[in-house]
This record gives C-alpha cells, structure tokens and sequence, in this order.
C-alpha cells in the first residue's frame, strides 16, 4: 500500500502530487471495521454497563425541566443538514470519479465545498457567540469520565460514571475530528480552487511554490480520505436504533425529558424554563 | 554566357543514382564488427549543476561497456562548449553518454544512472537578461566584450518600452561602427522610419541527425560522420578527440544536410570516438530528433531597433541600428553583425551606424544557419523599406532597385577606416530582367485582389550574402586507364558543389564529364585542403581551384606531348580526352598514354615534385597518390577584387484568408545575381531550396518555450514547424532568372547561391502578407502565423505577445 | 532517476489474427496492454517512454477490422481502414465527401496511408506539455502546466476545458459526430454501440481519457447512416502549414436544405475544446431558416457563447467564429 502519490515536476524532480487513493479504502474498511466492532461492542457489552435510572422524573419536574427539551434550535438544525448535505455532495462528487463511477463532478464539488465553507464559518459564528461555546470542546472533566469507562471497560474499579453535559465524549470526539477534517479539506479546498474553472477566482498554478501546492493536495485528500471514515460511521450512530433519539432532535429540534434525565448530567447541561428556550 | 561545354549544363551528379536508390550510406547506416551503441543522458533543466552522480547500478548492467563523462573530456575554454558538461546551460544539453551492446539496453542504463541537479538561474530572453537585476545564462557572464566574457546590464534604458515591445535605445552594447554621419544622414531624409524589429530564433532541422560512428585500429580513429565539409572537419575532429589529423580516417560521403550546423561536423562526434578507444569497440551515436533539436545548432533570433531615413526617391540615406542577439549559451556567434553588413550592401546607405551585441541565454546553442545574420537582415529590414515605398508612393520593386548596390560597391563595417568592397554586384540587371519575365506588373495588378474572405498580396524582397572564397587548392590524377579522378575535400551535403565544382576542371581540359571521377568524402583517399562547404564558398573557390588545376593538367600534357613528339608544349592543344598537335591531330595522346608516360618521367609530372604554395594538407594527398599517373596539384592563386555576393530578389504571392489568417503561397519566383550558373538544375534547387526554408522563417518555424520552467515545448519535428514541401506553391513550376553576368573574378564567372534564397523567400512572403492586409500592417517580426494575423485584424482580440517576445 | 526520450522500450508485441484473439490479450494484461493500429499517435508516445505499456497488441493482422462496406442502415468502416482506404473509397467519396475531405486533410499523404479511421478518433490529445510527459492533470498529476499565468497555448481550447486545456486533434471525429456515427466497441464481455458524440469525452468526465474505450476495448468499426448522406457538407480545416500540422481548429457540417432553407442542420469543431464539440444552440438558430449571410452571422456568434480563451489562443475565438459562419454558409458562398 502507498500513502502518497509522487511525481515528477518537468525538470525531473520528485515531487508529492496527493494521497495516495489506497487511504481511500483503507478509511472505508477502517469505518467498516470500526462499526461492526461496536454493533458486536454494543450488543455485548453495553447492556452489561447499563445504569439504573428512576425516580427523577419529580424532581425534575420540580427543578423546572421541561416536558421537551429544545436540544438543537432551528438555526443549528439547518447549518446541520446543509453541512451534511454538502458533505455527502463532495464525498460523492469527490470520490465517486476515483472508484470508477466517472461525471462531471468538478463544478458540483467546488460549489458544494463554497456551501459548505459558508455553513461551516455560519456555524463558528454563531457557536461561538450564541450557543453555549464549551460545549462541545473536551474539557478536563471529560478526560476524567473517559478514564473511568476505560478502567470500567477493563473491567476494574472505577468510580461512577458521571452523566455527560449536553454533548458525551465521544460526540466531542467526533467533533474534534470533523472539526480537524474540515478545516483541512476547506483550507485547502479554497487554495485548490486556484487550479480549476471556477466563478470566484481566476486560475493561477503557480500562485503557490510547487511543494506547497503538493502539501495541499495531499492535506485535502487526507482531510477527504478521513471524512469518508466519520461519514460512515456518523451514519451509522444516527440510525442506531438506541441512538435514533439523537438523529430525531437532529430533526425536530428537542429531546424528551426522560432522555434527558437518562443522559445527562443537569448539572452539566443546565436546562430550565429561561435557559430551554435560549440556547 | 561564354562557350562552355561543361558548364551551364545540366548532368547527372555522381551520387544521385545513390541517394534515389537508397544505396548511400549516411552515418547511421555504417556498421562494424562488435559495434555498441551509446546513449545520451541530457539536461532535464535549462540551468543546472550536477550535484550527486552515481552510474554504478548502470554500470552494472548486463551489456553496459562504456561511461564517458564531461570530467573525462578535456575542459573547453569559456565560452566554447566540451560536449559533456556537468553545468549544463541548456535543456538537452548532453551530460554523459553510455556505451552498451544495444540501444535498448544503453537506454535503460542511463535511466538507472542515478544523478542529482541543482537547478541555476536562467533566461531565455536576452532582454531579461539585460534587465537589472537579471539572471546571467551562464555564471561568468552574459555577453561577450572583445575576448572575455563579462556581464552587462541595462540600467538607464526605459524598461516599460521593452514590455510594450519597444526596444530601448542608449543601452550598453559590445560592437560598434559607424560610416558618415547617420544624424547628418536623418537630417536631409524625407522619411524616417523607426521599428522595433524582430527576427525569431529557429533550428536548423537538417533531416539527417547529427549521428556519428567511430573505432580504432592501430592507433587511427575511423569515423563516420554527418559533416557539410571533408578537409575542414579533419582538423577540429582531431583536435576533438585528442589526436593527429594524421592519425584520423574521416569517412563522410554522404550528409543529409546541414545548413549551416555541421560546417566541420560536431562537437558531439568526439563522444562515440572516446567511448570507443574506452571501450575498445565500435561505437555507434544515434542522435535521436529530439537531441538534434536540443543540440543541433539554431539560428540566433535578433531583437532590433532599425531607424531608416530615405529621400522622396527612396534612396536609403541612413540607417541607425541597434540589435541584440540571443546567443545560446556558448560560442560567439555574429550574426547580428554580418546583419549589418548585408543592409548595409542591399541598401548602400551613406551613413550608418550600427550597435549590437550577443546576450547569452539558457536556450541551445546557436551557428551558422544558412546566410547567418542575412535572412533576418531581410526578415527584419525589407518590410520597413517596403513601407517606405507605399509612404513615398514609390512601386516597390523600384526602391528595391533605387538602393540596390552596383558594380563594385562599397559595403560593411570599415576596417581602418574604410569599406571593404563587393566583387562584382549585378542585381539591378537582375531586377530589370525579372521585371520583365517575372510580369512585375501583371503581380501588382493581382495585388488586393479579393476573393471571398481571401485577398491576394504580392511581396518581393532583395536578399544578398557572401558567395565564395579563393585560395584553395585542386588535385587531379589523370590515371593511365585515360580516366581523370578529380579530388575535392568539399563535403557532399546536398548542394552538389563537390561535383559541379569539379566540372571546372574538365572544362578546362576541354575533356567530356564521362571521362572524370570524383573523389570525394573519405580522407583516406586523399583529398585536398579544400572550402569549408559553408558560406557558399565552395562555387567560388573550387571552380577558381579545379580551374587552376585543370590548367596546370593541361600544361604538363602539352609538355608530355611536346617531350614525346617534339616542338614547343603550346604547339600542343587539349581536348576530348587527348592532347593534340595543333594543326595535326595525328600526332596525339590519349590521356591514358600520357598519364602512363608522367609515370615514367616522374618529377613534377607524377606527384614526385610538388608546387611550394599548396596547403600541406595537399600535399600529403598529392604525395600519397604520387606515381599513379599525371598527378596534378595546384592552388587558386587567380586574382581577388573584393568580397564575393550574390543576390536574390524573391517574388511572392500570396493569399490571405482574412477570417482565418490562413496563408496561402500561390507563386513565388527568383531573380539573381550569381555569376555564371554552374548546373541550372542545382542552381534551381538552390534558390528554390533557399526559397522554401525562407518561406519557413516567415510563417511559422520557431521554437516555444515555457518560461516558468525554462523547457521547449515544440521540439518535436512537426511541432518545431519547419516548412513542407506542400507549403511551396505547386500549381505552377517555380520560376528563377538570373542576370548571367559573370564574376570578373572567377575564371568561370562563378559565385555561390547558396545563402542570399533564404532571405530572399523570407522577405518576399513576409512583404507579400502585409500587401494582402493592404499594407499599413507592422507585424514587425517573423513569423507571422494566422493567430497574428486574425489578431491584427480583429483589435478586439488581446496580444497574445509583443513584438519583440521570444521563443512564443 | 534520469529521463531519457526517443528510445522505444523493450515490450510484449502481439500480432493477433482475429478480433477473439485479440481481445483475449486485452483481458490477459488489462491497463498494461496497448492496442495498435498504424503507430502514429502510439510510437510517440512509446518512443518517449513517457507511456510503458507492458504489451502490444497490433490490430494490423485482423483484416476483418479494415472492410468498409454498406449495410442496410449505413456503411461500415472498420476501425483499421486506413485514412487512404477511406479517402479512396468510392461509396464513402460518394455519399459522405466530407469524411474523404477531411481524411485527406489531415496530418500527411505519408501519414494517411499508415494511419488508421480507429486511430485517428481514438488519438490522444497533442498539448505539448502532456506529450512531452509532464506530469499534468491528465497524467494523473494536480496541475495543468498549459493554463498557467505564463503557459504558452496557442493550440489549446477556448471551450469544454476543465482544468485541462487539451483539445482534441481530430479531423475525422467532428465530420463523425456531425454525420451521427456510431461507434462499434468490443471487449471479452461483449459489443456496444457508442454514438459518436458520447465517444469523445471531455476532462470534466474524465480527464485522463479523450474517449470511451476502456482498458480491454477494441473499437472495432464505425457506422455511418444514411441519415445525412449526401446532404449539403461543409469541412474545412485551420492550420499553420499546408500539410503535416494539426487543426487549429475545424469545422465540420451537415445540412438538410430544400428551397434554400435549411430543414436540419448539425455543426460540429474540433481543436478548439477536448472534445468535438456540436453546436446546439446554433443548429437551432439555423433550423428552418433561409441560408444567408446573416443566419449565418449568427450562427457563429452562437458558437463563440461562453468560449474562455487563455492567453495565447484568443484568436482561435475569431477563427472559430468565422469557420462556423462559413460552415451554415456552405461552400458556395
Ligand atoms: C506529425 C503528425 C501529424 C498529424 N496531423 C494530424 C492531423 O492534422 N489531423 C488528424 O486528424 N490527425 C493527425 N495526426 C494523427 C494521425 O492521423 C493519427 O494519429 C492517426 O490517424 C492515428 O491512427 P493510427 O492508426 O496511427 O493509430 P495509433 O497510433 O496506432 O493509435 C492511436 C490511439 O488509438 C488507439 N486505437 C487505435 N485503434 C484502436 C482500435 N481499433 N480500438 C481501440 N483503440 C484503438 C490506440 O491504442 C492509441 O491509443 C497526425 C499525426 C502525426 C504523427
Ligand atoms: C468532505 C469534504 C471534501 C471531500 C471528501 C473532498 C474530496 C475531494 C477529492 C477526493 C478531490 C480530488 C483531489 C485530488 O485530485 O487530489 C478533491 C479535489 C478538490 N476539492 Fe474537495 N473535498 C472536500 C471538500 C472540499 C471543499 C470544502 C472545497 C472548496 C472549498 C473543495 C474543493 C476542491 C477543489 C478545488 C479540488 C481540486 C480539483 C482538482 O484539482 O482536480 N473540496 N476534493
């Protein structure tokens, strides 16, 4: 297996042309594997850590929970589904050609990439200074609850796991990593779109030295290569039957108390009657 | 035309039946026993150092025999190249070369050679390089002053006139010289034109490749080679591989053409030589089109700012020139001036100045092509006096005749103060002729004609260049089988001068061509210090040669006659393969007999004793053939009275599809000034040859370079766009005229033809686009291809280039 | 590792007697495998080592691929006529002149009699930089040295270009395309039937590919219908030199025409994009109107919408204009 492609530049020198498109399977199986592992991890061991819940509903009630709690306003919901609609649009347009399945797909996939770099600068703006900006990063708190499932899943003593705030560890992780992946395809992306027919600027191949353009090809196909392995197994949770909640706020916007109460840790993700409707 | 019977006349060359029937054999087709091949491993960058360079893996290959690197030749002094070089300044440019038992196998050899560069700044436009600030081609420098290599930079000129394709005056040059006084000159002018010309850089393209062979035995190098000339590649051949001229067997018999870039052979010849003593076998160097094209030699592109005054009658008074030329990356070629010179004799101004200077630059390395510097003289010039025509409303052909020179005129840059003068120059008496032949105004009439889209134009244009040489010498042996081997050391590369030349000498024997031999293209058979075959010199000099000897031959058989039969040798007469007494043709000898009876006597008449004042090299021929018969060796000891030229005036017509661009040749025709016509059939296929590469220089041949990256990118054959054959006019047979006013210097009234038809063509077709576009057009370069002349038309379409941008 | 160029390449020669025999080579090395016709366009490329393919497989042996010959719907042209077979032909100079004219314009006399009808429409791009083996877009790199600030591109595309600015070097394929050919392409799995206009396929779709033929693909002969035999026909061909030069660009037209008005039309040029490109929205112009010189202004103007000239080849805008103009013209005019 090769990890980058090389060429030679036309005096003859080895230069990095991009990945090598092996990584786009190796992603693949990779998110193939790493989901048949967890339908296998969560059909066995999953119920073996399942917590006893009951008994909060009152209280929540009396803390002022809602009934539906808004999880994802409209605003989020939207960049959501743009963001996802332009994702499979580029991974399409993207990697479709590469795998044998040839058309036109260099007009799509630089408009989706601009509808996706939007989406994703909305998205930051509007993370940052209107929806509660921590979180979704991974904070020492996290660090601490991810050692504890790994002692517990070793099958050690651990202290008990504390519910999560609004987002778990592993929806942080997933972040992280898109976040990593994203930034990478649409940096990169947006420098590529000097090598190609587009509206928005001209065409110039040597605006960069001939190294740099290289690094870029190869970031942009490791950032796609990656996003081919997050989209997998992003589906995947999303229509998991124990996670499908999750996928409907993706919808609709809000989650029921029970799973709220069931989830999180109020004290983490603090919902009440004023916070519900702002955040 | 005087009486001949040889001369004037049409024969059948020794060599044709050969060459058609493909019995020649070229470089290329030679083989011997145990005989390699080599590759060559050539510059990927236009600029480089050989930083790591390890051959050992190809080494190591099965069939690989030989290495030969540029740290094995002995180094070239700057700025002259060694053949191998690990600082190449040229794309192509040869590295090392790999001797193995097969081409395949060589070239997968080079292909494991392991091997590093470090690219080096470069330039392709000598503008760029004169720019402040500018990379040099080479790291000691960018031109040439006098001797030594230095590096000049045009700091107070204009630059933003260079990106608008102006080219800037008042920078520094090398060269200078001036006759009377140009400002005086402009000051009485009634017209003044001032251009920005320019004249592209082109390959020579000969079609056979500059492929060589060689081996050893006992001691001697034997080499097969592509060489325009036999005696004068023996000398630089020998001195490229390191030994005596003595020690060097030169077989080049046939040479697929040269024009210009193998006047001596190569440089790159002495390649298989050394790998072949290295290797103790044969070695065989195919150079492939591409390598021919990287290093096969290339005419000099010149970038110029012409200022031409005329009178109302259009006589040229003055002209201001300054021209820099792209010189490749090594040798000093002149082009740009004998340029000069040649506007200077076409249009005999009385005051002229002129600057100009060779700017290196990372592109291959240039030569004579075929009337260096003259073809763009003419591609450059002969479109500004066309236009002073129409601005003086002057009829074109007569401007051309107005400054035409005459007689022996004065041209050139002054040595000591004074022009050197031309031999004989008769192109008013060419002109005046064609006027009539050609129906100058019948043409004119069909001038603007149009048909559809299509629009015809008519150009003419006057070229001249250099026509011959003198001092050379003949050698003859009349054979007791009554036969007479003619020898010449002039090469065999298409013009069949070797042989026309050598009918002199049977003219003067008033003997029939059956009854000679030509001896040409092998040193071991003995040649004579001959002309390079280069510069149309060979016409010239070898009739004046062969003439001298034909003489001499005749001489020493009246004197054979006279001692067999008595009286005095000029009682004694030579013709028809006998020497005879005059009045009774009883009393004669055949050659045969004669020859048999110089046997006997020896001493002058056999070889034994040889004239003082031949080349050595002659007499080392002539000793080697003494005692086989009436050896004669002589040298052109006739008179000289200046610089021998001729002249062509072409005449072309052509159509202009003004929505296509497309050129169409219709008709193209030639008068000239060249002496008396040795061979019609050559003479033709000379100003008609000449024609179709001028035809060439005007529409589309010329190189394309990246110049990000320094790299051709038409450097295939078809893409390099030399003309076809196709591209000749062909509803008609190419006419051709000739003033047939004899040389006073050559003893057959002889001049060389074979330069002044390239700039002839050039000129006329470039002259003739601009009348179909009505005139007022200043394309001001060559060549002009269809893009130009849809861009010309149409102003709404952006420049894609500017007049003076190289290499486009 | 150092380049060289101009030496062939040891390979894998095979001289197959039928299509079956052939295709099976085709299967056996798949990519690796380079399939023969006259040598033109292939020892270029194989002299150059800039493409190795590991074996070859000359079509010259299969005489079934060079009849020509007239079926009920049209006439056949095997792939391995030569462009004389094709030029000589009486039924082909008879009812499709225009594919004669154009054979007979490209490259060379010497050329047409080596070259085959398969080659030409399946010949590779001539950009200089891809010939040349530059690692490029469409050898498989990430750039297009030929549409660069300083790039020099006189002969590359003013239309269809996407990153690549190749154009596609045919004379044959527009007079195919505008006359509706089909093109008959083989392979181990069976026969399929290209219309022409689907065969050449521009970078967008792929731009490591001028055609449809995959790997394992013979293009075993070409259909023409009857469907415009006969029917006015305008080829005419832009070049530097009269001879042994590419198209500049081309222009290649068939029309229906009774009474002077033009019933159907199909235009077509080559050498100006990396594919033939027909002109749509100037047949429609044409369609149902009288010939004349404004129709066909238009015609032109039509053709010339959306063209993105580089910095070298803006003239080829003009030319392309002017060849259409010419070709709703006819030759007449
Ligand atoms: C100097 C020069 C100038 C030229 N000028 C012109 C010109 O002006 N106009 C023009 O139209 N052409 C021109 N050509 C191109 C020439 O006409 C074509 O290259 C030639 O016709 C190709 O045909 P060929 O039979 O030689 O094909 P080849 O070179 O053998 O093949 C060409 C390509 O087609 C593929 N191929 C061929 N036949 C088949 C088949 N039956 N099935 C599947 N694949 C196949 C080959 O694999 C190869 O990739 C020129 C060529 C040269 C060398
Ligand atoms: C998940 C997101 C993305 C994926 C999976 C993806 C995938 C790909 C792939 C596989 C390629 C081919 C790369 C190559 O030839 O080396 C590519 C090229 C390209 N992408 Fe993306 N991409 C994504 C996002 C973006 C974004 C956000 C942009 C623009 C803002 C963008 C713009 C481009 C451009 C301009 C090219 C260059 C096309 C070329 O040079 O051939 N892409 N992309």
């Amino acid at each position: 297996m090769e990890l980058f492609q090389w060429g030679t530049n036309p005096w003859g020198q080895e230069t990095l042309i991009r990945v090598s498109w092996d990584l786009l399977y190796l992603f693949f199986w990779a998110g193939i594997a790493f989901i048949v592992f967890h339908v296998v991890y969560a059909a066995v061991w999953l119920p073996k850590l399942a917590r006893a819940n009951g008994g909060q509903e009152e209280a929540a009630a009396a803390a002022g929970i809602p009934e539906t709690i808004e999880r994802h306003t409209l605003w989020a919901r939207i960049f959501h589904w743009v963001m996802a609609a332009s994702m499979l649009v580029l991974l399409v347009t993207g990697f479709f050609p590469i795998i044998g399945v040839q058309f036109a797909w260099v007009t799509i996939h630089w408009i989706a990439g601009i509808v996706l770099t939007i989406s994703i600068l909305y998205h930051i703006v509007h993370a940052t200074f209107y929806l509660d900006f921590w979180s979704i990063w991974i904070l020492p708190d996290d660090m601490d609850e991810a050692v504890q499932r790994v002692k517990r899943q070793m099958g050690q003593e651990a202290s008990e796991i504390k519910k999560h705030g609004k987002y778990p560890l592993d929806h942080k992780l997933f972040h992280t990593a898109v976040m990593l992946a994203g930034l990478a395809v649409i940096g990169t992306g947006l420098v590529m779109m000097f090598r190609i027919e587009n509206a928005l600027v001209p065409r110039n191949a040597y605006l960069l030295s001939e190294p740099t353009w290289g690094l870029m090809y190869t970031l942009h196909g490791l950032g796609a290569v990656l996003f081919v392995m997050l989209t997998l197994t992003h589906i995947y949770f999303a229509i998991r039957p124990d996670k499908f909640w999750l996928t409907k706020s993706m919808l609709f916007g809000s989650v029921e108390r029970e799973r709220y109460l069931d989830h999180h840790d109020p004290d983490r993700w603090v919902v009440n009657k004023e916070s519900a409707s702002k955040s | 035309m005087a009486d001949y019977k040889l001369i004037g006349k049409n024969y059948t060359t020794p060599d044709i039946l050969a060459k058609v029937t493909g019995r020649a054999k070229y470089a290329e087709d030679f083989r011997a026993e145990g005989m390699l091949f080599a590759k060559l491993l050539v510059s990927p960058m236009p600029h480089a150092r050989v930083r790591r360079l390890d051959t050992s893996a190809a080494m190591a290959m099965p069939g690989v025999e030989a290495i030969l690197t540029a740290d094995e030749l002995p180094e070239a002094e700057a700025p002259q190249e060694a053949g191998l070089t690990n600082e190449p300044l040229y794309e192509g440019e040869p590295i090392l070369a790999i001797a193995a038992v097969d081409e395949e196998t060589a070239a997968e050899a080079i292909e494991a050679v392991q091997i590093d560069f470090e690219p080096l700044p470069f330039v392709l436009d000598p503008m760029d390089s004169l720019r402040p600030g500018g990379p040099n081609a080479r790291l000691d420098g960018n031109t040439m002053a006098g001797r030594d290599l230095s590096t000049i930079k045009w700091d107070s000129v204009d630059w933003s006139e260079v990106d608008r394709g102006i080219m800037p005056l008042g920078g520094e040059v090398t060269d200078e010289w001036q006759v009377g006084d140009v400002e005086a000159g402009f000051a009485e002018a009634d017209l003044i034109l001032d251009e920005s010309v320019f004249s592209a850089s082109l390959s020579h393209q000969p079609l056979e490749t500059r492929t060589a062979m060689a081996y050893w035995q006992n001691g001697k190098c034997f080499m097969h080679c592509s060489t325009q000339s036999t005696a004068r590649t023996e000398g630089g051949m020998a001195r490229w591989i390191g030994i005596d001229p003595t020690d060097l067997v030169l077989i080049a018999e046939y040479c697929g053409g040269g024009f210009g870039s193998k006047i001596s052979s190569s440089i790159q010849a002495r390649i298989p030589a050394l790998l072949s003593r290295k290797a103790g076998k044969p070695v065989m160097m195919r150079v492939t089109r591409q390598e021919e094209n990287f290093f096969g030699r290339a005419r000099p592109g010149i970038q110029a700012r012409a200022k031409f005054g005329f009178k109302s009658d259009g006589r040229v008074v003055a002209i201001d020139l300054t021209m820099v030329q792209d010189g490749g990356p090594y040798g000093r070629s002149g082009d740009y001036m004998s340029c000069a010179d040649q506007a200077s004799l076409m249009y005999q101004p009385e005051h002229m100045r002129v600057r100009g200077m060779t700017v290196y630059t990372n592109t291959p390395p240039r030569g004579a092509q075929r009337a260096p510097g003259g073809v763009q003289a003419v591609a450059m010039f002969a479109p500004i006096v066309d236009k002073a025509a129409r601005q003086l409303d002057l009829d074109r052909l007569d401007i051309i005749h107005t400054n035409a020179p005459q007689g022996q005129a004065l041209f050139g840059r002054p040595r000591q103060g004074r022009q050197g003068n031309v031999s004989s120059a008769f192109p008013k008496e060419a002109i005046d002729k064609a006027r009539e032949e050609f129906d100058w105004e019948g043409m004119k009439a069909r001038s603007g004609q149009r048909n559809g889209s299509k629009v015809t134009g008519v150009g003419v244009a006057i070229s001249s260049y250099s026509a011959g040489t003198s001092g050379v010498d003949g050698l003859l042996v009349i054979r007791p089988d009554g036969m007479v081997e003619i020898h010449t050391g002039v090469g065999n590369l298409g013009t069949e001068s070797f042989s026309d030349t050598s009918r002199a000498a049977m003219e003067a024997l008033d003997t029939p061509w059956e009854q000679a031999e030509v001896v040409w293209g092998d040193t071991s058979k003995h040649l004579p210090w001959s002309a390079i075959q280069g510069g149309s010199q060979t016409t010239h000099g070898h009739t004046r040669s062969n003439w001298a000897a034909g003489l001499e031959a005749k001489k020493r058989l009246q004197e054979i006659a006279a001692d067999r039969f008595g009286g005095s040798a000029d009682s004694f007469e030579v013709g028809n393969g006998r020497v005879f007494r005059r009045g009774n043709r009883g009393q004669a000898m055949t050659f045969g007999q004669a020859a048999e009876r110089a046997i006997q006597l020896g001493g002058v008449y056999d070889g034994s004793q040889l004239p003082e004042d031949i080349n050595e090299m002659t007499t080392r021929s002539a000793t080697a053939l003494a005692g086989r018969g009436l050896v004669v060796a002589a040298k052109d000891n006739f008179e000289t009275g200046g610089r021998n030229m001729s002249f062509c005036i072409g005449f072309a017509e052509v159509e202009v599809d003004t929505e296509t661009g497309a050129v169409v040749l219709k008709d193209y025709k030639v008068a000239s000034d060249a002496g008396t016509v040795l061979h019609p059939q050559n003479f033709a296929g000379q100003v008609h040859g000449g024609g179709i590469q001028g035809f060439g220089v005007a529409l589309g041949q010329k190189w394309v370079m990246d110049p990000q990256w320094g790299l051709h990118v038409a450097k295939r054959f078809y893409s390099n766009r030399p003309p076809t054959i196709l591209d000749a006019p062909h509803d008609q047979e190419l006419a051709w005229s000739v003033a047939d006013e004899p040389d006073p210097f050559n003893p057959l009234g002889a001049k060389g033809i074979g330069e002044a038809p390239v700039g002839a063509g050039a000129g006329a077709v470039l002259n003739a686009i601009s009348d179909a576009l009505g005139g007022n057009v200043d394309f001001n370069r060559s060549p002009i291809m269809g893009d130009m002349i849809l861009t010309m038309l149409n102003p709404e379409l952006d420049e894609a280039h500017n007049k003076l941008s190289t290499h486009v | 590792m150092a380049v060289i160029r101009d030496k062939m390449p040891a390979f894998q020669l095979f001289q197959p007697a039928s299509t079956e025999e052939a295709l099976g080579v085709l299967d056996q090395y798949g990519a690796d495998a380079w399939v023969l016709a006259g040598g033109l366009d292939t020892w270029d490329w194989l002299k150059d080592r800039v493409k190795k393919p590991a074996a070859v497989v000359d079509l010259g042996g299969v005489s079934e691929l060079s009849e020509i010959r007239s079926l009920g719907g049209g006439l056949e042209i095997g792939a391995m006529a030569t462009l004389r077979d094709v030029i000589r032909h009486p039924e082909v100079s008879e009812q499709f002149s225009m594919l004669a004219d154009s054979a007979s314009q490209a490259a060379s006399p010497q050329i047409q009699n080596q070259g085959t009808l398969g080659g030409n429409v399946g010949q590779d791009t001539r950009c200089w930089y891809y010939r040349d083996g530059w690692s490029c877009y469409r050898a498989g790199g990430n750039i297009c040295y030929a549409d660069t600030p300083t790039a020099m591109n006189r002969e590359h595309a003013i239309l269809g270009a996407s990153r690549c600015v190749a154009v596609n070097p045919s004379d044959t394929a527009p007079v195919l395309v505008a006359l509706d050919a089909e093109m008959v392409v083989r392979n181990s799995t069976g026969e399929r039937v290209i219309p022409a206009q689907d065969f050449f396929i521009g970078p967008a779709v792929d731009i490591m590919r001028m055609t449809a033929l995959q790997p394992g693909d013979i293009l075993t002969s070409i259909r023409i219908p009857w469907t415009w035999a006969n029917t006015r026909f305008y080829f005419e061909k832009a070049r530097d030199r009269a001879v042994w030069d590419f198209p500049l660009a081309n222009v290649a037209s068939a029309a229906k025409i009774s009474n002077g008005v033009v019933e159907d039309i199909r235009i077509v040029a080559n050498g100006v994009a990396p594919y033939p490109v027909r002109f749509l929205a100037a047949e429609d112009a044409v369609r149902g109107r009288q010939v004349g010189q404004a129709v066909a202004m238009e015609a032109g103007e039509l053709a010339i919408n959306g063209v993105r000239p580089l910095r070298h080849n803006a003239y080829k805008v003009t030319l392309l204009r002017n060849l259409v103009k010419r070709s709703v013209q006819g030759a007449e005019a």
